[in-house]
């Protein structure tokens, strides 16, 4: 890395930094919440909770290959506080949610997860330690996702939550899903399973709505100050974007 | 719950610690002026070093966990006689079987070239894998199909259109020029901006995320 390049991205941090802090404390000190626009996947996620406890069925989880210590480790806590928050709902309900990971260094966080949602409902003793499940994905992942439509059918799920790192092999879960009419909210970061994902799944997310879970299900002010300053973000983008090319076109003119 | 509350707060100081020393490490080089400075005056890349190191032994720590994970599950469906038992049983067998005959290759008992191992992986796992990609095609297509007759709304059609005119303009045919150039037109442009922007969006998020994490909002450090 050249040093143009290390000073840009401090400078990139840095500009988060302030700009996470100052959104952190605008939100902490506005009454009243702000008003996202409406993602329908996170509109329709208490209801597909509430729909699961009354059936009685536990809820299937799934960051997918997302884990630890790898290029997917923020990818995996976002993922990881989607699942906090529909696993704190889904608490009171007498079957556990179901999480399955594909790499191994996301056990760890995935009984973290369950253990917290637990936890901040005095329920810890509810939580089940089986119910985070390792399934090796083999060379191209597609292991993971028969495993997983074994899990849904075995274990009877009443919604499924795939949300992390997910290829392809998304539209066979979800097909499985379709066939035993479980509904799927569906969203990765890699381009083809995000297609995948757009296509299949009932409510699907796109791109940078998984890191927004916290702000959406949970209101608090840190993840709402996130989503706040990714929107600042984006727009100082969108403006460099536009200026370059508009110096570049000058410069062609 | 006070006292566990006040656990968290040395947990947090010493991730929140070793997260900025190793993006220090990683981030700064020699060309910084006073920052590269601190960095050598402290030794932080060697520290950095040893970290990367330790989150290596880690990961393959993990390894096992994932191991011991998978014959607990498994051997609790087993005695509990859930829905789909005599897989977990199947499952079981084969892990251990793998387990003995890698010993037993890796202690030069079983010799032979291929081994028996590699001869499961090649035969057993990749056949199947293979066999499943094979019916990712068909599961693509019919989810499309059922976005078309759930969701009928201008997206959706426009979605059925740009993957029809993509998988026929594929196909090997005379006569399918100007569906060709019309796939490469869609391929290089909306198709290559969407995916662009798509990924700008999941960086930012990144970004934003791995800041609050550093600074210690994220909500593992407060509960």
């Amino acid at each position: 890395m050249d040093s143009s390049t290390q000073l840009l991205t401090i400078m990139i941090l840095l500009l988060a930094l302030v700009v996470g802090i100052v959104a952190t404390q605008f939100a902490r000190r506005r009454r009243g919440g702000f008003d996202f626009r409406e993602i329908q996947a996170y509109t329709s996620m208490p209801m597909l909770v509430g729909a699961a406890i009354e059936a009685n069925r536990p809820l299937h989880l799934s960051p997918g290959s997302a884990g630890l210590a790898g290029n997917s480790t923020l990818l995996a806590l976002a993922s990881a506080e989607l699942f906090f928050q529909v696993s704190q709902r889904s608490a009171i309900s007498n079957v556990s949610p179901i999480l399955t990971v594909s790499d191994s260094t996301a056990i760890p966080l995935g009984h973290d997860t369950l253990r917290r949602a637990y936890q901040s409902r005095n329920l810890v003793e509810r939580y089940r330690r089986g119910n985070v499940r390792w399934y090796p994905s083999g060379t191209r992942s597609l292991a993971f996702a028969a495993a997983l439509t074994a899990t849904m059918g075995d274990d009877n799920v009443g919604a499924n939550f795939m949300v992390g790192s997910f290829g392809p092999e998304l539209a066979l879960i979800a097909d499985a899903a379709y066939r035993r009419n479980q509904p799927l909210i569906a969203a990765s970061d890699q381009l083809e399973g995000q297609a995948v994902a757009f296509a299949v799944s009932d409510s699907p997310l796109i791109g940078e709505e998984i890191f927004a879970a916290g702000a959406y299900l949970g209101n608090e002010s840190p993840q709402v100050g996130s989503v706040i300053a990714q929107d600042v973000l984006r727009w100082l983008l969108i403006a460099a974007i536009v200026i370059a090319a508009v110096l570049s076109f000058s410069k062609g003119g | 719950m006070m006292g566990r509350r006040l656990l968290t707060i040395p947990a947090a100081a010493i991730a929140v610690g070793f997260g900025l020393i190793t993006l220090a490490g990683l981030l700064i080089g020699n060309d910084l002026g006073v920052l590269s400075t601190l960095v050598n005056y402290f030794a932080v890349r060697q520290i950095t070093d040893i970290l990367l190191q330790l989150v290596v032994i880690t990961v393959a720590v993990t390894v096992l966990i994932g191991l011991l994970n998978l014959i607990t599950v498994h051997f609790g469906r087993i005695r509990q006689r859930k829905g789909g038992w005599g897989y977990s049983v199947v499952l079981l067998i084969s892990t251990l079987g793998v387990i003995i005959l890698t010993i037993l290759e890796r202690a030069n008992v079983l010799r032979g070239s291929p081994s028996i191992t590699t001869i499961l992986l090649e035969n057993v796992q990749v056949s199947i894998e293979s066999a499943l990609a094979g019916l990712l095609l068909f599961a693509l297509v019919y989810g499309a199909f059922r976005t078309l007759r759930h969701r009928l709304s201008g997206w959706g059609v426009l979605f059925t259109l740009a993957l029809l005119i993509i998988l026929v303009a594929a196909l090997p045919l005379p006569g399918f020029q100007l569906l060709s150039n019309v796939r490469d037109w869609l391929m290089n442009v909306p198709v290559s901006a969407g995916a662009r922007g798509i990924l700008l969006g999941i960086a930012l998020a990144t970004v934003v995320a791995g800041v609050r994490v550093l600074t210690g909002q994220d909500r593992s450090y407060r509960e």
